[in-house]
């Protein structure tokens, strides 16, 4: 942002610095090892007085001069050239803080080409030991400005101290300064063995070939054990980040990693040969070949630095973009376009977005991306839609900590993710179709307040279950809503009737086949391992039967139930009727009817490019699902996708627990929520509410919004108990803290409903839930005195969770106040009241059963007392929905 | 005034003047060699073209490309220092000349050593190695000269936005050509001073060392009344409040402008009398107080822009005096070289 750009659009200027630094470091390091080769060579010659050995040195000391000092010598300038032009900035801090180690390194340049140049010219025409004296001073000048710019680069990788100090010695005698010194002095020493081969081939002496080759094998081995013992150290002084990121994480390492090992095993497999008799021609073939894999061993290595490296040029300090981490915060609050200094555009508005993000992308995106060659962003960026984009560039450098954050604002962000959709993929973004809302008519069932013995309340569970549908291709929510029914004989004691009754439920009209609507029962026996009869659930109950006693309820358990009807209308509150009948005579004792909320409004398609599924209304596209594979296979190293393919989709609880599903999962493996919501945390940043909008289906202008009860209504929204998605995977990734992906993932989590990511208890999920008592300590309607959220206050245990407990007479929470998310009297998209329709069968109010001290709904008389819980009676009226 | 497009300066570890002092100096050893390279192949090359061939003094060819780029090497190195902020951008506009100046110089230096090593063997394949070295070492010239000039010039920086993927030239620069045959001009005439100081360390005899050391030392003569002349032009093509700096603008500036003169006057002088000595001592001043004529000039263009003073000097020291002390171990090792170098025995027994 402080310099001008090289507008490289395909090439890339990593790639040029690439070419350039590996062909001048190849015969750097051949320089310098090559250094020692021909003096020692030479001694040996003079010692054993071999004349034909000493004609070998000479000759090599000729094709050395014109390999080192033309080539090797002007390349080393060229990597100068082109990292000022690449990185400015970074190198213009190189210079500023290393000036002198540079003068120093010249001091030894010009005493290494004036010995060499004096070495060349003067063989043969020097005593011996003057000669010598010479060949010395050159290595031990070339060693010595080795040491110089390995300072240097060794800096840029671990700049250790220099980071609080800003000392020059601090700087160049940094944590990886050693390591590296003695690895690349190995190097050396085997690359001279190796460009030996290829002066000794050409000899025309078959005997003088071998004894040269022999000569050549001790340089490329003795040294290989030093190599490999400082390699292991030199990757144990970086830090645990770098080391994490290039071995494990970060898939560009993966090509370079391979080219590595297999130039070593070539190198050092086929150098072998030097060792065995063969001709002449085959061994000059070989002695290139060797120096070939040199070349391509030495991209290996220095693209693994490189990528250690990342995403940072100096670490910790400045970032591959050439901003320094110093700046982020102030370029965050102003905007990059404000304090950049080589743009066309200082504002952005939504009218320029593209425009603008195009010249973010410029000047803060092509130092390491092209558009359309090496490590394009164009090919990258095709499986997520603007807004998933726009999510992306949040995220960016959390969970991926080899990119740097995205500097700038958020409309910026929006500006770079318009740029990249609209332009460089050529997309409009369109808003999602949206389900029209109906107004269902509703039947009330009929309830006689003099004469009606009976009192059956029912609710779902959950107060929303979803669905994941797209079976072809992963599950992780199969068609399962349970629903629970309480019956009451009325009188001044009423009687919970638990036994001697048979529940049955159905399912309204339009909703009897669910298989016609859903792949899960083409594919249950590779996700669930069961072959179920279609229609019915993974409990074994279709959407028609007869509930279970269980306790003091009666349950029907993972009810297949689907949101979409037979003409093709998107319906989330399918309705059931429940009918209580005496279990021996099948007389109706009481009937009502309760909705199984259930959507496939997953909002996946919001980032993961694709859309629905189902009518262009709901469900999970093949080509979101497809996309969310693919993420999924390229972070983790997994082949979802292609399983899929195979007509092998899983469950992604197989991998991930999920108390939800029962679900152990394997170890090691971060459990479903803390995955889920751990990995998204860090592109949903900041949003409160409206995160938990981007994927559950409450969004408010959506097709289902599932969140519609009382707290609804008066604007406790879900942060106000659950936390922001920040909190609340901070709480589930503390809970898994000896897994290694939970750092990864919350590290860049920021708390917002907690001032410490320590103060946030580690947390089960679907165990560890909001306790409603947090703000109704005493039952009453507001907070008891109470401010703040019920974040991190958590339920003590199973039997606390609002779908679990009782009052003080077995009678379920839910069974009078409404399932949860749907606390009576709930607003329904599809109907005012189509939540409400028992507490207006029971009382002709849509408010909690009982309400308006009411309890004459199953006590038949006034109470006084309150039994059920505390401050029932004598305050002020609740509120209740109406038309 | 531009400080919406002129990066912002780094800190440096010591006090400016340091690497004033250095720049001037290395970057006239820089020059001394560089006349005594392109313009010794370029002579060379027309006495090629004018069949005069001699293979003498341009034996040393390669090793002068050697010396010349390891001297170019601290001046490129101080001016990042002090003006890296205009030097980087100036780069980035030129991007890919400026980089191709690598490769051409490598296959420049490898033509060098083709000139010599083929020139009894392949004569004609030999020569034309020099014709393309010079014309190489003539490319590199141009964007060195090409970029200096782009960094001290902010107001044309707007040819960034012609082509922000580097293929730009500037030749829209009015002082570029002056400049450049002024450089070009100058390497000719030194260029020409370094053959005679070559025939006059050579192993020659008398009589035509004597000869080729006057032929040179009037071509040196020659070329400074065309290097009066492509001065002027130069000097008139600057900006006003550029030459105006020269002609009593600044007192300091004026006088070594006024000296520099003088000492054209007087190598005119010594040339077309023969005085070797003097025509190299001559020779070497004007050099130096042309490259400091430079640096002023520099600072005129400047003036209401940037100057190296305003950078921020966080005293850091101690890097410097360990590089003033190797830089006295590297003199004494150069010595120690060359002196075994003469003293050796001349075989290996």
């Amino acid at each position: 942002m402080n310099y001008p750009v090289w507008y490289l659009p395909q090439l890339g200027g990593g790639l040029l610095i690439a070419v350039i630094a590996i062909l001048h470091v190849v015969i750097s390091h051949l320089a310098v090892g090559g250094g020692l080769f021909l003096v020692v060579t030479e001694r040996q010659a003079v010692k054993t007085k071999n004349s034909a050995l000493l004609e070998y040195v000479k000759k090599h000391t000729w094709f050395f001069l014109l390999l080192t000092m033309v080539f090797g010598g002007i390349s080393g300038v060229g990597i100068w050239f082109i990292i000022s032009l690449v990185n400015p900035a970074a190198t213009s801090s190189l210079i500023h803080n290393f000036v002198f180690g540079w003068a120093i390194e010249w001091v030894f340049f010009i005493a290494e080409i004036v010995s060499l140049l004096i070495y060349h010219y003067r063989f043969g025409k020097m005593d011996s030991r003057s000669h010598m004296i010479l060949g010395w001073l050159y290595f031990i000048f070339a060693w010595l400005s080795l040491f110089i710019i390995n300072g240097i680069l060794g800096f840029m990788l671990t700049p250790g101290k220099w980071i609080e100090t800003g000392n020059f010695w601090n700087g160049f005698f940094n944590p990886s300064f050693l390591p590296s010194l003695i690895f690349r002095t190995s190097i050396s020493l085997i690359f001279a063995g190796v460009f030996g081969l290829v002066t000794g081939a050409w000899l025309k002496d078959k005997v003088m070939r071998r004894s040269v080759f022999r000569l050549c094998a001790g340089w490329i081995y003795i040294p290989l054990v030093i190599l490999v013992l400082t390699g292991i150290y030199y990757t144990q002084v970086i830090s645990a980040e770098s080391f994490e990121n290039l071995f494990h994480f970060n898939r560009e390492s993966s090509p370079f990693i391979t080219l590595i090992i297999v130039s070593s095993i070539l190198l050092f497999g086929l150098g072998l040969f030097t060792l065995v008799r063969m001709s002449q021609p085959l061994q000059k073939t070989g002695a290139i070949l060797l120096v070939v894999i040199c070349f391509g061993w030495m991209a290996g290595f220095e693209y693994m630095r490189e990528i250690a490296r990342k995403p940072f040029v100096i670490y910790g300090y400045m970032y591959s973009t050439g901003i320094k981490s110093s700046q982020m915060e102030s370029i965050n609050s102003e905007g990059f376009l404000a304090q950049a200094k080589w743009t066309r555009i200082k504002e952005v508005s939504e009218e320029n977005l593209p425009e603008a993000g195009a010249e973010i992308f410029r000047l803060q995106c092509m130092i390491c991306h092209t558009v359309d060659g090496y490590n394009d962003v164009r090919s990258k960026t095709g499986q997520l839609t603007e807004r998933g984009l726009e999510a992306w560039l949040t995220g960016m450098g959390k969970v991926n900590s080899y990119m740097p954050p995205f500097a700038g604002t958020d409309i910026e962000k929006r500006a770079v993710a318009a740029y990249i959709y609209r332009v460089l993929q050529g997309k409009s973004t369109t808003s999602p179709k949206v389900q029209e809302a109906i107004s269902f008519p509703l039947e009330i069932p009929p309830f006689n307040p003099d004469t009606s013995e009976y009192v059956l309340l029912a609710w779902n569970d959950l107060g929303m279950h979803c669905l994941s549908d797209n079976d072809k291709y992963f599950c992780f929510l199969p068609p399962a809503n349970t629903l629970n029914a309480q019956l009451f004989r009325r009188g001044p004691l009423p009687e919970l009737v638990n036994s001697g009754v048979t529940m049955e439920y159905a399912v309204e009209e339009g909703f009897q086949h669910p298989e016609k609507h859903s792949l899960f029962w083409k594919y249950d026996q590779e996700i669930f391992g069961v072959d179920l009869p279609e229609g019915t659930g993974l409990a074994g109950k279709g959407v028609n039967g007869t509930m279970d006693a269980k306790g003091n309820l009666y349950e029907a358990k993972f009810i297949p139930v689907m949101p979409y009807m037979d003409n093709w209308t998107f319906n989330p509150y399918p309705q059931f009727t429940i009918t209580a009948r005496d279990g021996s005579t099948g007389e109706v004792l009481a009937m009502t009817k309760v909705i199984a909320p259930t959507s496939t409004e997953l909002g996946c398609r919001n980032c993961h490019e694709g859309g629905w599924r189902w009518n262009d209304v709901a469900g999970l596209a093949d080509e979101t699902a497809i996309n969310i594979l693919k993420v999924h296979d390229r972070y983790n190293g997994t082949t979802l996708l292609q399983d899929a393919e195979d007509g092998k989709p899983g469950l992604c609880q197989s991998c991930h627990a999920d108390p939800a599903l029962n679900a152990a999962g394997k170890p090691g493996v971060l459990n479903f929520s803390s995955a889920m919501h751990g990995f998204h945390a860090n592109y949903l940043s900041g949003m409160d509410q409206d995160a938990c909008n981007m994927c559950h289906p409450s969004n408010p202008d959506g097709s289902t919004m599932c969140f519609r009860g009382r707290h609804s209504e008066i604007g406790v929204g879900c942060t106000e108990c659950h936390g922001t998605i920040e909190d609340h995977a901070l709480g589930l990734l503390a809970n898994q803290a000896d897994i290694k992906e939970a750092a990864r993932l919350s590290r860049g989590l920021e708390p917002v409903y907690a001032f410490t990511k320590e103060e946030i208890k580690p947390r089960v999920p679907w165990v560890m839930e909001p306790d409603c008592q947090s703000c109704h300590t005493n039952f009453n309607i507001s907070e008891d005195g109470f401010s703040g959220t019920a974040f991190n206050l958590w339920v003590p245990g199973l039997e606390a969770l609002y779908r679990s407990r009782t009052d003080n007479h077995g009678v379920m929470c839910m069974a009078c106040h409404g399932s949860t998310h749907a606390i009576y009297g709930a607003r329904n998209r599809y109907g005012l009241q189509r939540d409400n329709q028992q507490p207006l069968q029971y009382q002709g109010l849509a408010g909690t059963i009982g309400t308006h001290d009411n309890c004459m709904v199953c006590h038949t008389i006034d109470m006084s007392a309150s039994g059920h819980h505390r401050n029932m009676l004598n305050r002020d009226p609740l509120p209740v929905l109406v038309e | 005034m531009y400080d919406s497009i002129i990066p912002t300066a780094d800190t440096i570890p010591v006090h400016w003047l340091w690497f004033q002092v250095l720049l001037i100096i290395t970057f006239f050893i820089h020059m001394i060699l560089m006349n005594f390279l392109l313009g010794g192949s370029l002579l060379t090359v027309w006495d090629i073209l004018t069949g005069k061939l001699e293979t003498r003094a341009s034996g040393s060819i390669p090793t002068l490309v050697a010396l010349t780029v390891n001297f170019g090497i601290p001046p490129l190195l101080f001016i990042q220092v002090l003006y890296g902020h205009l030097f980087y951008s100036s780069s980035v506009m030129l991007a890919v000349p400026w980089i191709l100046v690598i490769p051409i110089l490598i296959l420049a230096y490898y033509g060098a050593y083709l000139f010599v090593r083929k020139s009894g063997s392949a004569p004609l394949f030999s020569k034309v190695a020099l014709v393309f070295t010079s014309l190489s070492l003539l490319f590199v010239a141009f964007m060195l000269v090409n970029n200096n000039t782009l960094a001290i010039r902010p107001e044309r920086w707007g040819i960034y936005l012609n082509n922000p993927g580097g293929w730009n030239l500037n030749l829209g620069e009015p002082t570029l050509l002056p400049r450049y045959l002024h450089f070009v001009v100058a390497a000719l005439g030194i260029g020409a001073l370094g053959r005679a100081i070559a025939y006059r360390y050579s192993k020659m005899d008398a009589g035509e060392k004597e000869g080729q050391i006057r032929r040179n030392l009037k071509l040196f003569g020659w070329i400074t009344i065309i290097q009066l002349a492509v001065g002027t032009w130069f000097f008139l093509t600057m900006p006003e409040t550029v030459w105006r700096t020269f002609m009593g603008g600044s007192l300091g500036a004026t006088a070594l402008m006024v000296a520099g003169w003088l000492l054209a006057l007087l190598i005119l002088h010594s040339t077309f009398t023969g005085r070797f000595a003097p025509a190299m001592i001559l020779g070497g001043l004007e050099v130096l107080v042309m490259v400091i004529v430079r640096d002023l000039a520099r600072s005129a263009y400047l003036k209401e822009i940037f100057h190296p003073s305003q950078l921020e000097n966080v005293n850091q020291q101690s890097p410097l005096y360990v590089f003033l002390l190797v830089f006295v171990v590297g003199l004494f090792a150069l010595y120690y070289m060359i002196r075994l170098m003469f003293n050796a025995k001349t075989s290996r027994s």
